[in-house]
């Protein structure tokens, strides 16, 4: 049997073992007569800790190590494995150029954007590493919120959770490009459902899908203050089986950051990747309606509307030095003043319309493809408050905490549901309802925002589970936004 | 690509016989992934994957840790021990975990593994491809979209009770989406086939039913919102079936009493002629014979003759209730999505689609759905639109193509209201584990259409 190349050569896994391993990969690669080659070592190590019912549901450690290779000759391949023999990484390779050669057969002459070669590397900054706080620590934290959660007899299921990646990467190119990145993210959160035979509920904080999640140490999970929202949480889902349905009607509607997020996210960031726009996930994800000929033309939103992708912003869950082909780290607009101004874009899609290219090439892991992916996509913060955005609201809803969502292939007509709905009736929060929805299409939706609220409440959340492409990948993105008002929206969509 | 049976059972055997746990559980996983895809009648992507999981379970008492690497190294394996022992040590006891799962026989001995599918190349991908892609253009079409999967899943279980299971399998998959008219951003068709046998796949019949749906698509008009009878293809079908499963026919979400089927058993929620099952044993059906514990895959009659019958169980969820076993329907552990119906069929009945539609005064016809989420769980409703071809119906005809439509349903309601089934069922990927759903077609009356799109 080979011996790893690792081991071989120094005995143990690790940062200087790593890039001798990517410098032969990319030697090898350089040797072929092939129009591009890239390569992409990954190490990713996961800890997850879910506590329910006062038990401790799942505790796992991961790790997972491999390398992707992509090529163009004739057309584009891609192979990845995790065998790291000499002759596993030149295996590697010739698989990923047959693939190219047989994509040559239906595939025209692709090229590649120019950008600046870097040999660079970063690192998420943090204060406190995860994975060397004590198991015993964490654990204890999150059974004692999992005690302060059990208020109700109608609680039946209360959850909280803990989970940190950590992602060293290496990259080089046959363009000369070197980048070794290591990332790091937390976060958290916890959730009720309730029930009293009749009626189901759910709660969570600080939002669903495992809670919120950024580009930090430990420190962001210490503040999410868990402990200290357990209890207010899981009342409010309990308060939630005697309120109110969601009135039937249109009205004006106020979305916190938590379900504000996931509405920038659907009904923005995945409308302005330039990949769907040219049809090359149209088999799977959809296509978008945001057409390259509408750029600088498309009146997307209210002028109060301003939307980045912007992979440099602090602790969001999007954040890198570099994307999964090189590309440096850079904020660009999406939606200024209202209108529709740039792409999400890879190189390719950039050679091929002329858009700039924006740093969004990501794969999930080592094991995929980079394609087009969101990094922080964010609404701009504007000059309002929420309490005056109330104020100034003579019948409304404000909708909390994401519960359902869909949207259609070209992202226009979306419906959402939210776990909790706050009444608003002259200024004032009147009460609780319970499954509040709301639909609309994206660009009337945008043109009603006539509110946002400013710097202060401006929350960057972490999204961990965007899926996309085929084989499907999981992306983690981020979203930044302050409360916002639109006005006129159906609200309480179907029979209930 | 290393690993092999033989190779994942001397890794097993040497943690078994290091390990200082009470109970420990070796699970591998080793898949293999081709996969190319074509857009705008080009090959844009195209891959080659393989990948190994080894993932350990430790047990001290009630206390359990688990710990992966995809590294097959020796050190790397013990390192992984050592990890979950680790864990399970600074567990917290769970009084509900009843133990690993003892070795138990199961029925199904047919294996779903094809050579000519796990040895076909990305040449012959790409020939299939440039056919369809030449007689999409024959036809007017000049973009046509789509994928073509090949995979090898592998699963070895072992634990130290005894169990030691392995077993492969092959799956094929295209799919193809035509648009007719791209400049005017319409004609948009689907198509798709699936099997274990690559050679079962009649790629130009997929590409066919595609282009010819794109090319009736064009010049949709609008509908009123409202209640229409439907015409469900197969895979709008799997649809809902896919999202059924999830919020209703665990054990766990009937425990937690977040299922549609909690306080039912026994009461007749659908109509007489609906039977949905989960079985891998079924010829119309691929999978794994055992679960991810290791555990035979029972056949469970989840929705009998339109009753509430029963769900699945993993070791966990029926250690929670009185002489209740596994049916092997676990995920990789520890997860909170398990147990999963990963094999669900429905049955037949005795209507072709075009009795269907002939029979229909006014309803329409549903190619798939897109983006299908649950508004609410425990009422079973669920929304989503419909996507890549969806037809008025007047008078047993079908008459024009309609904009796209959201729908907000009950689905017991809907199950209730079900006039025919068609004849004929269809297999498919669920697009995540290794699931599959072979489904017939649907006619449900008074489906609840309360949005529209603008294509």
């Amino acid at each position: 049997m080979e011996a790893n190349i690792f081991i071989l050569r120094s005995g143990l896994y690790g940062g200087a073992n790593m890039r001798e391993l990517v410098e032969f990969g990319i030697d090898e690669l350089g040797k072929k007569d092939i129009q591009y080659g890239d390569f992409r070592l990954s190490e990713i190590n996961t800890e997850v800790i879910n506590v329910k019912n006062g038990t401790v549901e799942a505790i796992k450690s991961s790790e997972s190590k491999g390398y992707g290779i992509r090529i163009i000759d004739g057309g584009w391949g891609f192979a990845s494995s995790a065998d790291f023999t000499e002759s596993g990484v030149k295996e590697t390779i010739k698989r990923a150029r047959k693939i190219a050669r047989a994509s040559s057969k239906a595939s025209d002459t692709i090229k590649l954007e120019d950008i600046e070669i870097h040999q660079d590397s970063y690192s998420t900054p943090y204060k406190k590493d995860p994975f060397k706080v004590e198991l015993e620590e964490k654990l204890d934290y999150l059974m004692e919120v999992n005690e302060r959660m059990d208020i109700d007899d109608r609680i039946k299921v209360r959850k909280c959770n803990f989970n940190a990646w950590k992602t060293k990467k290496y990259f080089a190119s046959t363009e000369g490009a070197k980048i070794e990145q290591e990332l790091l993210k937390t976060g958290g959160g916890l959730d009720v459902n309730v029930s009293d035979g009749e009626d189901t509920q759910k709660r969570s904080y600080p939002n669903s899908f495992g809670g919120d999640f950024n580009s930090r140490g430990y420190e962001f999970f210490e503040n999410l203050e868990l402990l200290e929202h357990a209890e207010e949480t899981a009342k409010e889902g309990v308060d939630l089986l005697d309120a109110k349905q969601c009135p039937e009607g249109e009205m004006d509607i106020i979305l916190n950051t938590n379900q504000l997020a996931l509405q920038v996210h659907e009904s923005c960031g995945h409308p302005t990747e330039l990949d769907r726009a040219l049809g090359t996930e149209a088999s799977y994800a959809g296509t978008s309606f945001m057409t390259p000929e509408k750029l600088g033309e498309l009146q997307y939103g209210s002028d109060i509307v301003n939307i980045v992708s912007d992979p440099t912003a602090e602790g969001g869950l999007g954040t890198f030095g570099y994307d999964d082909e090189g590309v440096k780290a850079r904020k660009i607009d999406l939606i200024k003043s209202g209108m529709f101004v740039g792409y999400q874009a890879s190189r390719e899609d950039a050679a091929k319309t002329g858009v700039e290219v924006s740093s969004s090439m990501r794969a999930d892991g080592w094991k995929n493809l980079p394609i087009v992916r969101m990094t922080n996509i964010n609404l701009q913060p504007g000059d309002w408050s929420k309490e005056e955005i109330v104020e100034e609201t003579d019948k409304g809803i404000i909708f909390d905490g994401i519960k359902s969502w869909s949207i259609d292939d070209k992202r226009l007509n979306f419906q959402f549901g939210t776990e909790a709905g706050y009444l608003v009736e002259d200024g004032e929060v009147i009460k609780l309802i319970k499954n509040p929805t709301y639909t609309g299409i994206t660009y009337e939706f945008w043109r009603n925002c006539d509110a946002i609220a400013g710097e202060d409440e401006w929350i960057l959340h972490g999204v961990p589970n965007c899926g996309k492409g085929e084989p499907p990948q999981t992306m983690q993105v981020g979203h930044g936004c302050a409360p916002s008002r639109f006005k006129d929206i159906r609200v309480g969509v179907g029979k209930w | 690509m290393v690993g092999s049976e033989e190779k994942f059972k001397n890794i097993s055997d040497k943690v078994m016989k290091e390990a200082e746990a009470d109970e420990v559980e070796v699970r591998i996983i080793k898949s293999n992934n081709a996969l190319t895809r074509y857009a705008n009648s080009q090959i844009h992507q195209n891959i080659g994957q393989e990948d190994v999981d080894i993932s350990i379970r430790a047990v001290f008492g009630k206390k359990t840790g688990a710990a992966s690497t995809n590294s097959l190294e020796e050190r790397s394996v013990k390192n992984c021990l050592s990890k979950a022992e680790t864990i399970a040590i600074n567990q917290k006891s769970d009084p509900d975990f009843k133990g690993l799962p003892k070795p138990k026989e199961g029925k199904k001995a047919r294996e779903d593994y094809v050579e000519n599918t796990a040895e076909f190349t990305p040449d012959e991908r790409a020939e299939k491809v440039k056919e369809i892609i030449e007689m999409a253009r024959n036809e007017g079409v000049d973009r046509v979209y789509g994928a073509f999967q090949t995979e090898v899943q592998n699963l070895f279980v072992a634990n130290s009770h005894g169990v030691q299971k392995f077993s492969r399998f092959t799956s094929a998959n295209l799919t193809t989406t035509a648009i007719a008219d791209w400049d005017n951003d319409q004609g948009f068709g689907w198509s798709e086939s699936c099997s274990a046998d690559v050679r079962d796949i009649d790629h130009m019949q997929v590409g066919r039913t595609a282009v010819e749906k794109g090319l009736n698509n064009m010049d949709t008009k609008k509908i009123d919102l409202g209640e229409y009878d439907v015409v469900l293809e197969p895979l709008a079908v799997q649809s809902i079936l896919m999202y059924m499963d999830m919020m209703g026919f665990s054990a766990k979400k009937v425990q937690e009493e977040r299922s549609f089927m909690k306080g039912k058993f026994g009461d007749k929620i659908m109509d007489e002629r609906v039977n949905i099952y989960d079985d891998v044993s079924n010829a119309d059906m691929i999978g794994y014979p055992f679960d991810y514990e290791g555990v035979p895959k029972e056949k469970v009659e989840i929705i009998k003759d339109g009753v509430a019958n029963k769900v699945v169980y993993d070791s966990y969820t029926a250690g929670r209730e009185k002489n209740k076993e596994s049916t092997g329907h676990a995920l990789p552990m520890p997860n909170p999505m398990s147990p999963l119906a990963m094999n669900l069929l429905m049955d037949t009945g005795d209507y072709s689609q075009e009795e269907m539609i002939e029979e229909t005064d006014k309803g329409i016809l549903v190619t798939r759905f897109n983006y299908c989420r649950p508004v609410h769980p425990v009422k079973s409703i669920l929304t989503g639109l419909t996507r890549d071809g969806t037809w008025l119906i007047e008078d047993g005809e079908i008459k024009h193509p309609l904009n796209n439509l959201r729908f907000t349903q009950n689905l017991i309601e809907a199950f209730n209201n079900i006039e025919g089934i068609g004849k004929e069922r269809k297999l498919f990927a669920m697009g995540f584990y290794p699931a599959y759903f072979s489904v017939p077609a649907l006619k449900i009356n008074d489906f609840d259409f309360t949005g529209t799109t603008e294509f």
